[in-house]
């Protein structure tokens, strides 16, 4: 059974539809990728998972739970967390504050989980008595990651989680979202960085005007005419 | 010279306990409530309407239940928190920041024009009279000596309600509130109930304002609507903004700066020879200076709120970590060093 499955999702802002009947699906132990065109409704999508947005059609389940119509803070608690894209942390309160928000869900008292976050992330546990909002981006950006994995995720919905960062912290977030679909948990990835995408994902959806456009193993979507797509044509007017 | 001092004693420890209510909503949720003097306002009309006898003539209220001190001052309070039920329950849910703001001035406007009209529920623009000196029976108290005697019953309460509100604001609730104050869409998205929330810091503050402002009427004697025009709520933000938004210290520091001496104290000063009168209407010049300096040269106030250095959680309290001495280790099933190569 995936971790996140979504039945023909329809969502937006008001009463406009952004996405039309998406269905994805999101297995353990991988890294789904959703790639796109800036508009194509990729971020619609993730806030509809985490209960921001309300569907108005289509079912979302994680695991054998549907998700669907649970208020957005009950989600948590069925497995599902979510990092959102910039500003994602909470910058008046110091790094390990952040982390106990984080383990709101879990009842266990949140030292150990801590005590592994920090041993997974150094660069947080230098910084733990800090305000959140003195770290560099990148660190922000691994401080969200970090305190959504607290409440020990099946399902980790990151919205663009290397925008505006460096090369080489990409490449560190990259690595720990790669590290972090291996434990037990899958990984679902709204990203811009195409490349990065590709490299680093199990299965990757281009999403165009709202819609799944098309979606595949990231190996066989690096074959495509990925401009083209991006630009609205479909597979079959590929080059053979 | 006595009754002038313990006067500002009161004044100093009344809107301490004002401006603790205020910073759980904004300090530390980031509820603008800019309607705060209402429930001020409610918390001192129920004091007095649950202290005062049924049977004054010449004034027109409501209940009349002739409660001792302090049992009357607990039922502002509460008639305060229940004030906030119904207000969060029209505003929180749908409205945030400056529209939540708004929404809530008007709601303010609403009420005092309410009270002042309405004449059975408070006697209206009169406002409650004769309202019981508490304790001056009991222990014998003439004016003067109920002056100073009230005044330390005041700072004996602030003391227990600063007591109680460290204890929240460094309990887990404090922190839920401050991460809603800072993203209350990714808090929700942690699985932080952010209207509970919100409702549980606006009945609290709401208590404190209650309390407040039960205090004010019994020392003063009387409350109409005059001493509750929407424009005071700013100034139980001044005292907030000087002496810093989200720490319980830093009010009293404010309430200190703000309302003992830029508000109360110019009114015991001598007159200006030449302009009778003048200096009545100085303390609000002075506040909106000082706030306006505040504002632009020291925004977090004269006491910023702390970063919170919580307990030590099993990891070693060193300052640096060299992701070379983690080498081996397997963290949670992954090799350190796999996912520390990047960083280097």
């Amino acid at each position: 059974m995936p971790a996140l499955r979504t039945e023909a999702v329809t969502a937006g802002y008001g009463r406009s539809p952004i996405i039309h009947d998406i269905s994805v699906t999101a297995e353990l132990r991988s890294v789904t990728t959703i790639i796109g065109p800036n508009g194509a409704g990729k971020s619609t999508f993730a806030k509809t998972l985490v209960g921001i947005l309300k569907p108005m059609s289509g079912r979302i389940f994680v695991g054998d739970t549907e998700t669907t119509k649970l208020p957005g803070h009950e989600i948590p608690r069925r497995g599902l967390v979510y990092v959102p894209q910039n500003d994602n942390v909470f910058k008046r309160m110091s790094v390990r504050e952040n982390l106990e928000v984080g383990g709101f869900v879990s009842k266990a008292d949140p030292s150990e989980r801590i005590d592994e976050l920090f041993q997974i992330f150094p660069d947080l546990a230098k910084a733990k008595d800090k305000k959140a909002g003195f770290l560099s981006g990148g660190q922000q950006n691994l401080l969200a990651i970090a305190r959504a994995l607290m409440a020990k995720p099946t399902v980790i919905v990151l919205d663009e989680p290397t925008a505006g960062l460096s090369p080489a912290y990409t490449s560190v977030v990259w690595e720990q979202i790669e590290r972090i679909s291996q434990l037990d948990t899958a990984a679902l990835v709204v990203e811009q960085n195409v490349e990065r995408a590709l490299k680093h994902s199990n299965y990757v959806h281009i999403f165009v005007a709202g819609r799944s456009h098309v979606h595949g193993p990231a190996e066989e979507i690096a074959a495509l005419d990925l401009p083209s797509i991006f630009l609205g044509r479909s597979v079959a007017d590929q080059p053979a | 010279m006595l009754y002038y001092v313990f006067t500002l004693v009161f004044f100093l420890f009344d809107y301490f306990i004002l401006a603790m209510g205020l910073n759980i909503q904004y300090g530390a949720t980031g509820i603008l409530n800019f309607a705060y003097i209402g429930f001020v306002a409610v918390g001192a009309y129920m004091t007095g309407v649950a202290g005062m006898p049924s049977n004054i003539t010449g004034q027109h209220y409501i209940l009349g239940l002739g409660l001792p001190f302090p049992l009357n001052t607990l039922f502002g309070g509460l008639s305060a928190m229940a004030m906030a039920v119904i207000v969060a329950l029209i505003t929180l849910r749908r409205l945030r920041t400056d529209y939540l703001a708004i929404v809530l001035i008007s709601l303010s406007l609403v009420l005092y024009d309410f009270c002042n009209n309405f004449v059975p529920l408070f006697n209206g623009a009169d406002g409650l009279y004769n309202v019981p000196a508490p304790l001056t029976k009991a222990l014998g108290l003439n004016v003067n000596s109920f002056i100073v005697v009230f005044a330390c019953v005041t700072g004996v309460v602030a003391l227990i309600l600063w007591f109680v509100m460290a204890r929240v604001t460094n309990a887990p609730l404090g922190r839920s509130l401050r991460a809603i104050r800072d993203d209350s869409t990714v808090a929700g998205a942690l699985g932080k109930d952010v209207f509970r929330m919100q409702l549980k810091s606006m009945l609290i503050g709401s208590f404190y304002a209650g309390i407040g402002g039960g205090l004010l009427i019994q020392f003063g004697g009387s409350f109409n609507p005059t001493a509750w025009l929407p424009g005071e709520t700013f100034v139980v933000f001044a005292v907030l903004i000087v002496g810093g938004a989200g720490n319980n210290i830093g009010m009293f520091v404010g309430a200190l700066l703000v309302e003992t001496l830029l508000i109360h104290l110019p009114a015991f000063l001598p007159e200006i020879p030449g302009h009778p009168g003048l200096i009545e209407y100085i303390d609000s010049a002075l506040v909106g200076i000082v706030l306006m300096v505040m504002l632009w040269t020291r925004p977090q106030g004269i006491v910023p709120e702390r970063v919170r250095r919580a307990v030590t959680f099993g990891v070693p309290d060193r300052p640096e970590i060299d992701a070379r001495e983690l080498g081996s280790a397997e963290v949670l099933g992954a090799p350190v060093a796999a996912a520390t190569e990047g960083a280097k």
